[in-house]
């Protein structure tokens, strides 16, 4: 509306805040008297910037000081200790570390049969011979180590940097 | 209660005296409620982030460096705990500078047509939670905007801009409702 003028909402603005200086005021009260459509529009900004001036705070219940006060017993707490965290991290991180080795080692390279035969099962259940099953060590390690890397991923996510850039949010202004 | 005061409190919180945080809290708490419901718009909600705030604040208080007013630093753990309950809110994920709520259809039915003040009161709801947070800062407790940009994380140039955008567009939308109220009569 006020961009069809010559003066702007904001001169406007700064002359509701006080923050012109004396010519500048002036000018305003002058254009004020010449343009209805300003003081039209001064008009709607007073009534704002007075609204504002006037309003009140809300007020929480009666018993907030008491809870406030209650809570202050407990501990702040998150869904992760960041030092449990790490030490889980930790744990998962030697776990896959001793894997690896083992791994890089050929402990796993041989694949074993299991025979399902040698099982200790009385023979009056068992009709037929029954199938050897190879299992393959050197996938299902690399199956626990992808697994393992996934969870250290989600620990380091969840226990470590979450709670630090909460933490660094929170504490910014300290 | 002065600044000096007010660290005199804190000096016994920490000293190992909670109870003397409750002259905190209950110097405190409408503003930190009343801010927390401009970014919220919800009692229940505003209420339980404004404790959450305290509390925070308290855990932390042995942090606070007193170069700035405790308000300013209260509030700005207001600011972001609400933010935070806001961000959280299931399913209704917003972006804090982009989120903007309509006019409330009965609440705008029930305007009384010639009292102004509820006019604006409906204005207000056109804004986003930071411009109400913003202005509330600036109006209800006059901070100076170098305070608030210290509070929201803004610089002061900004905080100047979005007050003066939140009054033009409540000016606009005042304009706007007052036009289709006389439309109507």
């Amino acid at each position: 509306m006020a961009k069809q003028l010559n003066i702007s909402d904001e001169h406007l603005l700064n002359y509701l805040d006080g923050t012109l200086n004396p010519q500048e005021r002036n000018t305003i009260e002058q254009l004020l008297k010449a343009d209805q459509q300003v003081a039209l529009r001064l008009d709607a900004l007073r009534s704002i910037h007075d609204y504002l001036l006037t309003s009140r705070a809300d007020e929480p219940s009666k018993n907030f000081t008491q809870r406030v006060m209650e809570r202050l017993q407990y501990p702040a707490t998150s869904g992760y200790s960041p030092l449990n965290g790490i030490l889980l991290l930790t744990g998962v991180l030697v776990a896959v570390g001793i894997a690896a080795v083992l791994l890089a080692s050929g402990v796993f390279d041989t694949t074993t049969t299991l025979d399902l035969n040698q099982l200790v099962v009385p023979n009056k259940y068992l009709d037929e011979n029954l199938p050897s099953i190879a299992v393959n060590g050197k996938l299902i390690v690399n199956l626990i180590i992808l697994v393992n890397i996934a969870l250290a991923f989600i620990v380091l996510d969840r226990a470590v940097l979450k709670p630090w850039f909460e933490r660094r949010r929170e504490l910014n202004l300290l | 209660m002065t600044p000096e005061q007010e660290f005199a409190i804190i000096d016994k919180v920490l000293a190992g005296n909670p109870s003397a945080y409750a002259d905190l809290v209950n110097r405190y708490k409408n503003y930190a409620f009343t801010l927390a419901l401009k970014v919220l718009s919800n009692r229940p909600e505003a209420e339980e982030a404004a404790q959450d705030a305290f509390v925070k604040a308290y855990h932390h208080l042995k942090n606070f460096n007193r170069e700035s007013k405790f308000s300013t630093w209260l509030y700005r753990i207001v600011f972001n705990t609400a933010v935070s309950y806001k961000r959280k809110r299931k399913g209704t994920y917003q972006d804090i500078e982009k989120t903007e709520v309509g006019l409330n259809p009965v609440a705008e039915s029930n305007l009384e047509k010639n009292d102004k003040k509820k006019f604006i009161h409906a204005a207000m709801s056109t804004l986003n939670e930071a411009d109400r947070f913003t202005l509330t800062l600036f109006y209800l407790q006059e901070h100076s905007l170098e305070e608030i940009a210290e509070i929201t994380g803004m610089q002061a140039n900004t905080v100047k801009v979005r007050i003066h955008r939140a009054r033009q567009r409540l000016a606009d939308e005042l304009t706007r409702i007052l036009n289709t109220e006389a439309l109507t009569l």
